[in-house]
């Protein structure tokens, strides 16, 4: 079956696209802060020794990480609202669920981050007398960080195709505007390609300077 | 504002539930029958000295690791009937969406772990008058597939949660039965939550033990891949 290529009809809708990329890029940026602040107290708490937080803590990631986005997404959109004391529309929803979910993962890369500095430097960091909030505000974790960029650029990048499940509950992210796209110009070939491709640009770049940087440290240390 | 909980209804309908997980497991499995000697074939091409098949298999791979599954499967399940004439059922649809999906992750893991592997195995193997290909069967695979255990099992994982995809093209997963319970109970709060559980009650265990192994393989100092 011949079929004639008409991309022309995606880019008459290229408003539709360029609000659909708004929103994802908004998406995105904000549950990546979110899960970036959170994951830093919910690993520090996990890590605890104080049962009453490392408890909760552990349930909250364990959760969060063996449970699929979708369903956490669903579950935000279609369950919460019953017992949330505020409205909940498909941006809170989407929100909620993958800011959760990426400080779920982002406190694990925390804890790994944190443990892989040697304990001298803990030692030393005392010796200086400081508190352990200032031994890790100022010695670990600036050394830390370094190693963790390219984990928490990975989960950029994991965020960044998850926003797309966000479109499920209908929000208006690029799949989302896809879909409204493909319904009006029966192009659904075309329209995807083109929201692939889209994607393909985002992500990839951030995947290339990921390898750079893990190369760049691997030789460092 | 008080909520009264009833779990009932959910229980009522939990042989759909069931029904459901089957068919999660269903679509994963195949996945993973297809997805793995696939990503271990891509993993050999990408390898391959000759940048005519190297770098084509690398923008695959890059290509389906760079974009949303849901978009992958989207696309395949309403541009291939109109490519090819064939009717797809979203069955088919989404066992080769991440077939070729987790394909490209393992194709990762299996690289990963074989570059792991020392120079010197390589060098041995060639000594004894092995060929590349021999090599790669006998003394490098052997050696590698061990490392990969955990990456490996973390992405068998990831491919469960990302099957969920498969309820947006009405596919009869356990999401989806979860969802249409919910519409027809009303009773959304407890039906996701039962269906949430239920995935956590099948990766949660895998999780712990891919942690173990970790654990067990750091121990013996082989080191693992990620």
């Amino acid at each position: 079956m011949e079929h004639i290529w008409d991309f022309e009809s995606v880019f008459t809708n290229w408003r539709l696209l360029l609000i659909g990329l708004g929103n994802t890029v908004l998406l995105a940026v904000v549950c990546l802060g979110i899960g970036l602040f959170l994951g830093l107290f919910i690993g520090a708490a996990r890590y605890s020794k104080n049962r009453l937080l490392n408890v909760p803590a552990s349930v909250f990631v364990e959760v969060f990480r063996n449970t699929p986005a979708l369903v956490q997404i669903m579950w935000f959109f279609f369950a919460f609202p019953i017992i949330s004391p505020f409205r909940i529309d498909s941006f809170t929803a989407a929100t909620l669920g993958l800011s959760l979910n990426t400080a779920a993962f982002c406190s694990e890369i925390y804890r790994a981050g944190i443990q892989s500095i040697h304990r001298g430097q803990w030692e030393a960091a005392k010796a200086l007398g400081m508190r352990y909030g200032e031994q890790m505000r100022r010695v670990i974790l600036p050394q830390a960080m370094r190693r963790m960029i390219p984990a928490f650029m990975n989960r950029a990048i994991e965020l960044t195709k998850m926003t797309s499940l966000a479109s499920v509950i209908a929000f208006g992210e690029l799949v989302h505007q896809a879909k409204t796209i493909s319904t009006i110009e029966f192009n659904p070939i075309e329209t995807y390609t083109v929201v692939g491709l889209i994607f393909f640009i985002m992500i990839w770049p951030i995947a290339i300077a990921v390898r750079g940087l893990e190369r760049r440290l691997s030789r460092h240390e | 504002m008080g909520y009264e909980w009833d779990f009932g209804v959910v229980f009522r309908d939990f042989d759909l539930l069931l029904l459901g997980l089957v068919n999660t497991l269903k679509v994963t499995g195949l996945a993973l029958l297809f997805g793995v000697p696939l990503g271990l074939i891509l993993a050999l091409l990408r390898l391959s000295r000759h940048g005519v098949i190297r770098i084509p298999v690398g923008i695959v791979i890059e290509f389906l690791r760079s974009t949303p599954p849901l978009v992958q499967l989207f696309w395949l399940f309403f541009a291939l009937p109109i490519l090819t004439g064939i009717n797809i059922t979203p069955f088919i649809a989404s066992v080769v969406t991440f077939s070729f999906q987790s394909s490209a992750f393992f194709a990762e893991v299996f690289r990963g772990g074989i570059v792991s592997i020392e120079k010197g195995q390589w060098e041995a193997a060639k000594a004894i008058g092995m060929d590349r290909g021999q090599s790669m069967r006998r003394v490098i695979l052997p050696q590698a597939v061990k490392r990969m255990i955990p990456a490996f099992l973390e992405r068998v994982i990831e491919l469960m949660k990302t099957t969920t995809l498969v309820a947006t093209v009405s596919y009869a997963d356990l999401l989806y039965e979860a969802n249409t319970i919910a519409q027809a109970t009303f009773r959304p709060l407890e039906v996701f939550t039962v269906a949430a559980a239920m995935y956590f009650a099948v990766l949660f265990p895998v999780s712990l033990f891919v942690r173990r192994l970790e654990r067990r393989l750091g121990r013996t100092g082989e080191g693992t891949v990620h």
